[in-house]
């Protein structure tokens, strides 16, 4: 039973930039949990995330009238919240993660891989392999761009290289993983 | 193109394995991907988040919201770094509010006009004006009667030296930057332009110091008294306008700021314990 809401977001975005409190609750309720979800996986301080979850719904309540009435108001708060926690972990490397590829940590049993296919909108070619196949470096720069919406200057500073070098391992990832991806089917097409 | 992700909604143990952080990252990712853009499994992962989490984190949402904004001028000190309990005391002062600064500024102006339009004979009005503002500015930042923290500040642990000095430095960090720029429109020599500065300096920790002895009131006009007449005798003797301010006169300035630092100096060391040396 999905409770299709009578109000869109982008409708309780409007009501926050005119001044409704509980259309701000509203939007809490929707999005707080996953934002929350979402952040706590890159970094390891319950604090720090809840505190940025807060700073998010705060710059929403100041900066609604910002937001541009075509996008998906669920990207523009993660694009927030992504961006508030990696300029107050600047200072503190230790608590940001960049996830591990490798490690299978608990029974993978749970999920059948055709899920997995659904869920990345690819229909042919194994990606989880063939992201699995990419260097850490270059998993981190898709991680970052590609997963996280940082631009190429933002996740340079976040992962500590050049501007440069995050486009370059971008578009080499990019191709390695067409590459994996597209071989396997020659003449499928 | 795609089958429809519509369709497919991740099911609870998934998410579970996902909130608990027990995914490997792809598979944490694409989950991740679907979340962030499906309503149904957006809300499903808000009934699984602890309860107490959410209200702790919504609070602390809502007391940032409703707190009414802090006026202008304690954002501004708290911008250059002073803790917000000092930056509200402050802001308190009379003197800091938008009145009484536009209130110099014009009186500055005025003063400014009068030497430039008779080409630098009428100095007086500016060098008269020009140190006084920042000393009545001093003046009327503290005070039981202007200051509407007063019986606050009395019985806060908040030295009240300490404040007295914040909000001097204060006021003349708003007054002087914009007598410095009237000063440049001044005709005549380039010094003169800076030349207001001895006094001002001067007058200051003399006003403090007096302050300490007889109230920032009688004080104040002790101040006002005495450097009226300097520059009312010196134009009525038929002396140079800038008598006021030219080298020697400057020297003495310098030796009364030195005397009255240290009068204030010795009565602080006095007085440490109990803070109301000024």
């Amino acid at each position: 039973m999905s409770a299709t809401p009578i109000v869109t977001d982008a409708a309780l975005v409007a009501a926050v930039a005119d001044g409704d409190a509980g259309a701000l609750r509203e939007l809490y309720e929707r999005h707080g949990a996953w934002l929350h979800a979402r952040l706590i996986r890159r970094c390891n301080d319950p604090e720090v995330v809840v505190e940025v979850v807060q700073d998010t719904f705060v710059t929403l309540w100041k900066d609604a009238r910002r937001f541009r009435q075509e996008g998906e108001v669920g990207a523009w708060l993660w694009g927030i919240a992504f961006r508030r926690m990696v300029s107050r972990l600047r200072s503190r490397k230790d608590v940001v993660l960049i996830p591990e590829w490798d490690v299978p940590t608990a029974p993978q049993e749970v999920l059948p891989s055709a899920e997995e296919l659904v869920l990345l909108g690819v229909e042919y070619g194994d990606l989880g392999a063939a992201l699995r196949r990419l260097s850490p470096e270059f998993r981190s720069v898709v991680q970052a761009v590609v997963l996280d919406g940082l631009t190429t200057k933002e996740a340079g500073r976040l992962l500590g290289v050049r501007e440069n070098t995050v486009k370059t391992r971008l578009h080499r990832a990019k191709a390695q993983l067409r590459t994996a991806l597209t071989e396997p089917q020659e003449g499928w097409r | 193109m795609t089958t429809g992700t519509q369709g497919w909604h991740a099911d609870p143990e998934l998410l579970a394995s996902y909130l608990a952080g027990d995914l490997d990252a792809i598979t944490g990712a694409s989950v991740e991907q679907h979340v962030s853009r499906c309503e149904t499994c957006r809300t499903a992962v808000s009934h699984m988040l602890e309860p107490q989490l959410v209200e702790r984190t919504w609070a602390g949402i809502r007391d940032a919201v409703e707190r009414p904004p802090l006026p202008v001028p304690i954002r501004l000190a708290r911008r250059l770094g002073l803790p917000e309990p000092t930056a509200v005391l402050l802001a308190a002062a009379a003197s800091l509010r938008g009145a009484w600064l536009v209130g110099a500024f014009l009186s500055l102006s005025f003063a400014t006009l009068a030497a430039y339009v008779s080409g630098g004979t009428a100095l007086a009005p500016f060098l008269l004006v020009a140190p006084l503002a920042p000393v009545l500015g001093v003046a009327v930042a503290y005070g039981p009667r202007q200051d509407p923290l007063e019986a606050l500040v009395a019985t806060a642990p908040f030295g009240r030296t300490r404040l007295i000095l914040l909000r001097t430095i204060a006021v003349l960090v708003s007054v002087l930057p914009v007598t410095a720029l009237l000063g440049l429109a001044l005709p005549g020599p380039r010094w003169l332009a800076a030349a207001w500065l001895g006094p001002a300096l001067a007058l200051v920790p003399v006003l403090l110091a007096l302050a300490g002895f007889v109230g920032p009131r009688v004080a104040a006009a002790v101040v006002l008294l005495v450097w009226s007449s300097v520059v009312v005798a010196s134009t009525r003797g038929g002396l140079d306008p800038a008598w006021p301010v030219e080298a020697a006169q400057q020297g003495v300035y310098l030796a009364l700021a030195v005397a009255a630092g240290a009068v204030i100096a010795v009565r602080l060391g006095i007085d440490r314990q109990r803070g109301v040396a000024l």
